[in-house]
């Protein structure tokens, strides 16, 4: 196994729940300025240089895309919370930007299903979507039920897809997805079209039998496939120690002979380099490789439950959790390490960006953002008679609840 | 007798059956066998019977169900509650394992196992796979399979004793959109047949027929047809298969026109196997079916809820085929 040194990114023990002297130190170690030091930034440790190798413009694309994630997750929970007529939901990604813009930077994303790199997505879709370069407006109009979304209000969150981009969709369930990407990466194999695929599954994935039969057949007939689990520390609402014997599941990939790298989740410099690795090998013709980003969700499995308008993050109760209930400490750990902060900070000690700068480019990207959400939530909805279509390519099925 | 929720009317069966069986297994993913209702103590299976028991497992549903029927094959009475978002993943285990081994040994494994499925078909904007109401069509096809769908907090606590009691598997269909409903339930065990339907109305002018999710809607109608002056008679299969086919021949011979409403798609939906057992059986009758489209449902709730069967779905069916 290829294993970056996670040694102070703690809260990645299953079962962890932070002494006070650890939560202190950590709360110390990122109180004393508005942003996290650079300290604790690179404490995940170094996988190689590529991300340092860059392009001005590229490394300030991954800050934009982060902050273009964040603003419109807090932008949405706002309006579930506030705006009793905004019918969207989102399974929120906040807290995770790092992994999705890490990966997909390391992708090609333009030229359709025959060109572009493919990303199979989760329930938890937003972040990928947004990180392939999907067009906010139209994601925005979509998860708004508009027929003028993105896929015309039939998607919504748990379905939005544009293959342009490679954006192959969001999943409901857990399990098939991988399986189905190998299929994409067989069929580039087949054709040599030099294409990589991506698929992103979070810890709860490792239980399901698809996990064996994904890495198995990618194995063995070398698959230009890539497995990201981001293991934010919880399936729904169970901690991942329920389901998974490992602390690490990377581990997973040794018996198959593959490279399993463990990643800090919460830095995009550390999953970019770490995506570079896998998708180099993917393009060599060499095989699969198995990323997990150690990371964690800011907000409930789903929706806004136990948010606060205007605050980041959902602390309070939620009904949906039942008997487990993540603690509130875990939550306030996680934060003291945000992937935008991280990003921000290392531009800037980069010489990229100055604070000033930092902060144009995001009062620019909130300004997007709320744009795309205005331009939704003035789209037609969906004509009743149009949900007949789309069930074959030509023509419609009947309308049966009509006598 | 205490008004009870559907979701405490059930955990209430069976936290009753695993104090009387101490062998008795539950298992698990994501919901947590958990209920409040006021005034009663919460029940909660895992805290009570211990994790040796009742086992929260990682998202696998084939292992669910599998596990499940291994259990009942080795002697122990087991059920497993699986969401709605995999409740077809284990049909494999199901159809070609559990529906076959009693037959295929002839007639010497016992499965004394319950497969709780949850379906939903109830909340607009979830899209395909969360708002999918199908699985009835899909389990009630399998020979050794009892196939069952109450939808009442009273069936739904009384089919669940039987469901744990039969040495059958069973699959207890459970429409996440009934969970809330509220009703007297008693306090004590008590059994409702996995093979009768129950008559909710008595009439002479036309019989509906439904199911599950279906019912509140249909009662809806019902009431509405009444105020018009029709002699509507309300039939609830509660079981899919057996399917009651004596009760629901008697009622069409009486009413000589049969409504036979699905929440599920048209094509071999429950209602299909309704008119086509009564077509068999009563000379002179006439049918109607409505049933969602064949069609995976949109999220956008504009469309959904257009094509989802409701009330006025129902009564206008209805008129045209008395009228």
């Amino acid at each position: 196994m290829h294993r970056e040194t996670d040694t102070d990114c703690q809260s990645s023990e299953p079962g962890f729940s932070p002494g006070r002297r650890t939560f202190l130190k950590i709360s110390v170690l990122a109180g004393a300025a508005a942003t996290i030091s650079s300290t604790v930034a690179y404490a995940a440790g170094e996988s190689g240089f590529w991300a340092k190798d860059l392009e001005d413009e590229q490394l300030v694309d991954m800050y934009r895309r982060i902050l273009r994630i964040r603003w419109h997750e807090r932008t949405m929970a706002d309006k579930m919370l506030t705006d009793p007529t905004y019918r969207g939901y989102n399974h929120f990604y906040a807290g995770q930007e790092a992994v999705a813009v890490g990966i997909c930077s390391a992708l090609r994303n333009e030229g359709g299903v025959e060109k572009a790199d493919l990303v199979y997505s989760t329930h938890r879709p937003t972040g990928h979507a947004i990180a392939k370069g999907i067009d906010l407006k139209r994601m925005c109009a979509e998860n708004d039920f508009r027929a003028t979304g993105l896929n015309n209000g039939y998607a919504a969150e748990m379905h939005i897809s544009d293959p342009t981009i490679g954006f192959m969709g969001a999943d409901g369930m857990i399990g098939p997805g991988p399986v189905i990407a190998t299929g994409s990466a067989l069929a580039i194999q087949a054709r040599g079209s030099g294409q990589v695929v991506v698929n992103f599954g979070g810890d709860g994935t490792y239980a399901t039998p698809h996990f064996h039969s994904a890495l198995n057949n990618s194995t063995l007939l070398k698959l230009p496939f890539i497995y990201v689990i981001e293991n934010n520390l919880y399936h729904q609402y169970a901690h991942y120690s329920l389901s998974v014997p490992m602390k690490d599941i990377a581990t997973a990939a040794e018996p198959y002979g593959i490279p399993g790298i463990v990643v800090d989740g919460q830095d995009v410099m550390q999953v970019y380099n770490a995506a570079k690795i896998a998708v180099d090998r993917a393009r060599a013709g060499e095989g699969p490789t198995l990323i997990e980003a150690k990371t964690y969700r800011y907000y409930n499995h789903w929706g806004a439950p136990g948010a606060t308008p205007g605050e980041l993050g959902a602390f309070g109760y939620d009904p949906l959790a039942i008997s487990s209930f993540r603690p509130e400490r875990e939550l306030r750990a996680w934060m003291q390490r945000d992937p935008v902060d991280i990003s921000r900070r290392i531009l800037i000690d980069w010489g990229l960006l100055d604070d000033a700068e930092a902060d144009a480019i995001e009062t620019e990207v909130k300004a997007e953002v709320t744009e795309a959400f205005a331009w939704a939530a003035e789209q037609p909805l969906c004509r009743p008679e149009d949900g007949l279509k789309h069930v074959f390519v030509d023509g419609e099925v009947e309308a049966r609840q009509l006598a | 007798m205490t008004e009870k929720s559907w979701m405490y009317a059930v955990l209430e069966a069976v936290q009753y059956e695993m104090r009387q069986d101490p062998n008795m297994l539950w298992l698990f993913e994501l919901t947590a066998p958990v209920a409040s209702n006021p005034g009663l103590p919460v029940i909660n299976l895992e805290t009570e019977f211990t994790r040796k028991r009742v086992i929260n497992t990682g998202i696998d549903e084939m292992w669910m169900v599998a596990a499940t029927l291994g259990a009942g094959l080795a002697g122990s009475k087991a059920a497993t509650y699986i969401p709605y978002q995999g409740a077809a993943m284990p049909f494999q285990i199901i159809q070609n394992h559990a529906g076959k081994l009693r037959h295929m040994t002839g007639g010497v494994a016992s499965m004394p196992v319950v497969f709780v499925m949850e379906m939903t078909g109830q909340t607009p904007g979830f899209a395909g796979q969360h708002s999918d109401y199908e699985i009835d069509s899909y389990y009630m096809h399998i020979p050794g399979v009892k196939t069952v769908v109450p939808s009442t907090p009273y069936d739904a606590k009384g089919m669940m004793a039987s469901a744990l009691r039969d040495p059958n598997p069973v699959v207890f269909l459970y429409p996440a959109g009934l969970r809330e409903l509220v009703a007297e339930v008693p306090d004590e065990q008590y059994d409702v047949p996995l093979d009768k339907a129950a008559v909710l109305a008595e009439g002479t002018d036309l019989t509906i027929v439904g199911s599950g999710a279906g019912m509140p809607e249909i009662l809806k109608a019902a009431d509405a047809l009444k105020a018009d002056g029709m002699s509507v008679e309300v039939i609830d299969l509660r079981s899919l298969k057996p399917m009651d086919t004596e009760t629901l021949v008697a009622s069409v011979g009486k009413t000589k026109k049969l409504l036979a409403v699905d929440q599920t798609y048209y094509t071999l939906g429950p209602a299909a196997e309704v008119v086509a057992r009564v077509a068999e059986n009563v000379d002179g009758a006439r049918f109607k079916r409505i049933a969602f489209p064949d069609a995976p449902p949109p999220a956008s709730p504009e469309m959904f809820l257009w094509m989802r069967v409701n009330a006025d779905h129902i009564a206008n069916a209805a008129r045209k085929l008395v009228g």
